[in-house]
Parts: C-alpha cells; sequence; structure tokens
C-alpha cells in the first residue's frame, strides 16, 4: 500500500487494542503527514452562514455582503489551503478517481450527522461528465454518477472566473420535471464554498420550489 | 491546430483542438479494454481494473496521469511520421576527437546507418556527447528524425545548449515536464524519457543517456516509451558509464551490440575511491561536532580553497551537516541542494561560477554535472540509496578538467557494503582496460600515472 497523495508507502501498525476489538482492519489511503496538511474547521467558531474558519464565532464579512437567507446556511469542513488545493488539482482537474477515497469517510460521517429528507448533490455539466467522466461530489458519495434533481447549462466554470465575474453569474441550475420538494429539509453537497454564488443558486431554487430548509455541505471553504 | 503538431506524436486534444483537426489525423482508443485485461495504449502499463474504474463502465489508466489522463472516454489523436524536414542541418562544431574517441562515434554512425540497437559504455567523463556528434550530423544529413532522451532533467538542460552549438543551423527542440515553451517540431530533439510518451513511431534514431539513472533504470513504463516512441525500423543507443545487469546481460545474448571506452577524453585513469570506516559519522555530527578526520581533511580545504562536494543519504540530513561544518569553519561558504530545492539550479551556478566552496548534496548531484576540478566527499556510502551505479558516478564527478585530472573520492562509511566493493571494483576494471588502451594506442600522448 503507498499513500495515495504522496506515493509514500504505507504501514499500519497492528495494536493490541484493535486485536481484541475484533474490527476489521481500517487500512488507511493517505499517510499522517499528507492528512496534517488538511486543515479541518472548527464548528464551533465558523461563521454559521458559511462555515468559514474563523478565531470567534461571528457573521463573517463575506456573508454580510449577501441578502439574509435566513432557511440556507453552510457546513464545511475543511479550511482551503494549499494541500487543498493540489488534492482538487488532481482529484478534479487531472482526473485521478482514485483520489476520491481521501475524503469518502469524512464526508459521508458528517452528512449522517445532518438531518435531512433529502441529499441534493451540485451536477456537472454533460461536456464535464463527457471529458471527466464523474462528478467529483458523488465520487466522495458513492457512485461518482451525475445523477439527482438538478441539472445545469453552465458555459464558463467558476474555478475559472475572478470574484466579480463568479459573482455576476446568472442561475445555472434547473429542476428535474416532477420532484416534489414542499416541507422538505434538504442537505446540498458540493466540493468548495469560495464565493458561495453557486451554492446561493442551487439554494434558492430548491427553497423557490417549496423546501423548508437547506443545508449546505462543502468538503472546502 | 496545425498537423505539424501530431506528425510521430500520440495526444488526448481539447475540444479547441478537435474543432480544427488537420486531415490524415489516425485515432485510436487509449486503453484496450479486453475481459481479462486493460492496457494503457500510451504507457503500455498493464492496470488493475478495479482501481482503474470509472463510473458508467469507463477506465482510465493511473500510471501515466503527469502527462494528462488517458482513458476510455477520449481517443489517443496520432500523424505518422513524414520526416518533413527541408533543410540538412551541418555539424558546426570544430573541435576534435581523439584516436579512442572517433573509433567509438565511427562506431556509433554504423550502428546507425545498420538499424541496430547499440550501447555505449564510456567512463565518466569519457567525452560522451562530443563521440554522438559525428553519428547525429550524418543521420541529419539524411532527413532523419533525432531525439536524445535522458532520464534527467539536468542532464537534458545541461545536454541541449551543447547540441545546439554543435548544430547552429537548426533549433532544438526542448521537452521536459517543468518547461512553458510549447512542442515545436523540429528535427533534433532534446527531451526527458518520460516526453517520450508522447511520441509514436517518430524518430529515427533515439540516444538514451545515462540508462541506468533513477528514474529510467528498472521502469517498464519508460522501456515501453523508447520501444514505441522509436521507428520500428529505427536505431537506438543507450549511453552510460555504469551500464546495468541487464544491459550487459543483453550485450551477451547478442540483442545489443557494445562499443567500449575505458579512458577518460584527457587520457587520465579514473580516480580510485579511498573508503574510511567511520561507524559513528552521524551521531557525532548530530552533536553539531566533526569527526577528527573529517575536520582534519576540510582543514586542508579550508586552507587550500580547494573546491568539493559533499554527498549525503537523505535531505534531512543536509542541514546538520552543514551546521557542524559552519561552526567549525565558519569562513568557508557553502549551500545545500536537493531534488526538490526551489533554488536548485541557483545554486548549482553558484558552484559552477565559484561563488561558493563547497555544496552539500544528495544524489541528484550525482550525474550529469561537471564541476571542473573538485574532490568529492560522501558521508554515509553505506546507505541503500548509494547504488554500485551512484557510487560510480558520484565518483566520477572527480578529475574531469584537463587543469586538474586527478583529485580525492573518499568515502565515511561505517562498513565496506556490496555496493562499495562492486564499485571499487569496476573502478579497478575500467582502469585496467585504459591502461591498456593507453598502452596500445602509442600515437596518443603518454602521461605518467600517479
Amino acid at each position: 500500500m503507498t499513500c495515495l497523495l504522496c506515493q509514500r508507502s504505507l504501514t499500519t501498525k497492528l495494536t493490541l487494542t484493535w486485536l481484541l476489538s475484533w474490527q476489521p482492519v481500517a487500512r488507511p489511503v493517505v499517510c499522517a503527514a499528507c492528512w496534517q496538511q488538511f486543515q479541518p474547521i472548527a464548528l464551533a467558531t465558523a461563521c454559521p452562514q458559511c462555515g468559514r474558519a474563523q478565531p470567534q464565532r461571528q457573521v463573517c464579512r463575506d456573508c454580510q455582503r449577501w441578502d439574509p437567507q435566513p432557511a440556507f446556511h453552510n457546513v464545511a469542513l475543511f479550511t482551503y489551503n494549499e494541500a487543498m488545493q493540489a488534492y482538487f488539482q488532481h482529484y478534479k482537474f487531472q482526473g485521478d478517481y482514485r483520489l476520491r477515497a481521501v475524503f469518502q469517510p469524512v464526508l459521508q460521517q458528517r452528512l449522517t450527522q445532518l438531518t435531512a429528507d433529502r441529499v441534493v448533490v451540485i451536477p456537472v455539466t454533460a461536456a464535464t461528465i463527457g471529458t471527466r467522466g464523474f462528478n467529483q461530489v458523488t465520487g466522495w458519495l458513492g457512485t461518482g454518477i451525475n445523477d439527482g434533481i438538478l441539472t445545469v447549462t453552465k458555459t464558463v466554470a467558476q474555478s475559472q472566473k475572478d470574484r466579480q465575474a463568479r459573482l455576476a453569474t446568472q442561475q445555472p441550475f434547473g429542476l428535474v420535471p416532477g420532484i416534489e420538494l414542499a416541507g422538505q429539509r434538504i442537505v446540498l453537497v458540493d466540493d468548495v464554498y469560495t464565493t458561495g454564488r453557486t451554492m446561493r443558486h442551487a439554494a434558492q431554487l430548491i427553497l423557490e420550489n417549496g423546501a423548508n430548509s437547506v443545508t449546505g455541505l462543502t468538503l472546502a471553504r | 491546430m496545425q498537423p505539424k503538431d501530431l506528425y510521430g506524436r500520440q495526444l488526448m486534444l481539447t475540444a479547441t483542438e478537435l474543432a480544427t483537426l488537420p486531415a490524415g489525423v489516425q485515432s485510436r482508443p487509449g486503453l484496450t479494454i479486453t475481459a481479462t485485461q486493460i492496457q494503457c495504449q500510451r504507457c503500455g502499463s498493464i492496470l488493475d481494473r478495479q482501481t482503474a474504474q470509472l463510473p458508467k463502465n469507463q477506465f482510465y489508466c493511473y500510471q501515466c496521469l503527469n502527462l494528462g489522463r488517458v482513458s476510455s472516454l477520449t481517443p489517443l489523436y496520432h500523424i505518422p511520421e513524414p520526416n518533413e524536414f527541408p533543410q540538412r542541418p551541418k555539424l558546426t562544431w570544430t573541435g576534435h576527437l581523439t584516436v579512442a574517441q572517433a573509433a567509438c562515434a565511427a562506431d556509433l554512425q554504423r550502428a546507425f546507418a545498420a538499424h541496430e540497437r547499440h550501447l555505449l559504455w564510456a567512463v565518466t567523463g569519457a567525452g560522451k556527447t562530443e563521440m554522438l556528434f559525428p553519428g547525429l550530423a550524418w543521420a541529419l544529413q539524411q532527413g532523419w528524425r533525432v531525439a536524445v532522451a535522458s532520464p534527467r532533467v539536468d542532464v537534458c538542460l545541461e545536454l541541449a545548449p551543447r547540441l545546439q552549438a554543435a548544430f547552429a543551423g537548426t533549433t532544438v527542440a526542448v521537452l521536459h515536464g517543468r518547461q512553458t515553451a510549447p512542442y515545436t517540431y523540429r528535427q533534433l530533439t532534446v527531451c526527458t524519457t518520460h516526453q517520450l510518451l508522447r511520441f509514436r513511431a517518430a524518430f529515427d534514431v533515439l540516444v538514451i543517456d545515462e540508462v541506468d539513472a533513477f528514474p529510467f533504470a528498472a521502469n517498464q513504463q519508460l522501456y515501453y516509451a523508447v520501444d514505441h516512441a522509436v521507428k520500428p525500423n529505427g536505431a537506438v543507443l543507450y549511453l552510460t558509464a555504469t551500464p546495468s545487469a541487464a544491459l550487459l546481460r543483453q550485450t551477451r545474448r547478442g540483442q545489443l551490440k557494445l562499443s567500449y571506452l575505458p579512458l577518460r577524453f584527457h587520457q587520465h585513469l579514473l580516480p580510485t575511491i579511498q573508503v574510511t570506516l567511520l561507524p559513528k559519522w552521524w551521531s557525532v555530527i548530530v552533536k553539531g561536532r566533526l569527526p577528527a578526520k573529517l575536520r582534519r581533511w576540510l582543514r586542508a580545504y579550508a586552507t587550500s580553497g580547494q573546491r568539493f562536494l559533499i554527498f549525503v543519504p537523505r535531505i534531512d540530513q543536509l542541514a546538520v551537516v552543514q551546521a557542524a561544518i559552519q561552526r567549525q569553519f565558519p569562513t568557508m561558504r557553502g549551500q545545500t541542494v536537493y531534488s526538490a530545492d526551489p533554488q536548485r539550479l541557483d545554486k548549482v551556478q553558484q558552484m559552477r561560477q565559484e561563488q561558493v566552496q563547497y555544496l552539500i548534496t544528495t544524489t541528484i548531484l550525482e550525474r550529469g554535472v561537471t564541476f571542473p576540478g573538485i574532490d568529492v566527499l560522501v558521508l554515509g556510502a553505506d546507505d541503500p540509496v548509494f547504488s554500485t551505479a551512484a557510487l560510480v558516478q558520484v565518483a566520477g564527478r572527480v578529475g574531469r578538467s584537463q587543469q586538474r585530472p586527478t583529485g580525492l573520492v573518499r568515502f565515511v562509511s561505517g562498513s565496506y557494503t556490496r555496493a562499495i566493493k562492486q564499485a571499487q571494483r569496476q573502478i579497478k576494471l575500467v582502469n585496467r582496460k585504459g591502461r591498456r588502451l593507453r598502452h596500445d594506442v602509442s600515437t596518443l600522448p603518454t602521461v605518467t600515472d600517479n
């Protein structure tokens, strides 16, 4: 076994406690050194609206500029730092689908802690599916297929634009016909929350269709 | 997209490039998928079905990802090499080869003409690049496409200007992973061996410099790349100072012809290795002190101003060794350098320009670099990272200039490992053959050996 991120060999130490626990071997896919590069966000002090890491719990400056939307808030797991950027470079843009295993456990575990009637995944465009071959978010959640209740028509990827251009983006999402959302609590999953434009477009669409609340869940902020 | 960009290449294309696809382009699947096996058509790796799996029964190659992903979703595009070179470049190099070098050079040219696989075993500092010139010049005159590839980017960067100077009439294309300049179609290409994965039946002559170097040695992917980048009837030439057992086996079986040059260009023998057993060298240095012997040697360097390289096995030892030396000899100026060092090229340049007296380095400087008139010290020569080939190459950094053709190679080691003994034996063997050659060729200037 080698670490998925740095390709050094991985060794698992078998402890007596583990032996006596009768649990299956938990095989890590990344080494401790690589894992420490990712900075988890402390929930207690994060921004209550976008999930950004902060010293104190308060609404951050970015969120103060948005129109208030009481039925929506976002939770993020990790700070978007250099290690995370490198991870996305390899996973999303280079297309190394094996790397989904790095965050699969943490994301799935966090998802079970959120109460949801329905989990909705931000879709990727058909063109992206044609070349990349997978949806990076559903990769973490299980299938990697672009299924779900949202459709997307898109021109330029958000990652190609600056902040102003991102914020000026028009609603790219639509709803698959015949989906009933009334009164439901929705968890909306995406990879990165940067300006919040994508997330808020999707949340707005879902709330307009009668959902009770939308909780965003992103890997990075 | 220009047809020239695809001559002899195999590439994945973006949507915009596909819109302007020239005529005559061939496309073939990036992966061959059968019920039992998935193979990447670019790097030849046999892939594990589960690991290579994408959703919806698609697959991708996880072995050559760094060059852009090959998958079952997109094909590889290719135009057969037409050898479209209107001008035939001439050799503008005016230097002279020694008699022994000229004999080897003639061998190489013959091998190119006969489309053979050939191995040139020449000692470190024999002038391998110069020996290539007559053969390359002949091949270029035939209108052949030629590439000189090396596993190390440093070696490529040192080779490219020398080849450019030797063939001033043409432009040499340089390809490696760190460059930003776009690809250009040229008759003469210098590239890293990884870049060969992007070529398919392109070269009539393919020269692989330093075949025994990491990452080429024991890398099936790169051997596959060489086999497919060269035309089916093309010539392949391997250059090395330390051929692996596998290469030598091929020469014995007759699958590979061998030329042999055991003498350096200045007709001096290789410096021999002096081993000093100091089992506790590391525990002394960790405390910020230097073993007495080491201190004595360094004091001599401090007074004489003699420049030297210190090799250590691991990156984290660099700073510790430098701190110990700095403490004892604060006036000596030195640098540490390792593979991922952002200022790596800069520091090596400083050493070349004699701005620093010494460099402490890992095995990255073991080959392909020349600092005239240096001495070499290897600390922890018994570490497994120092293979026989690495040790011979390290020793070969010494005595490479006409002005100072000798020098000291000192190994500090805990024990005599097999690699050290084999390195000593190999140098002894080459020196014996070199002495005989020097004796035989009486026209060569005679030099007394001391």
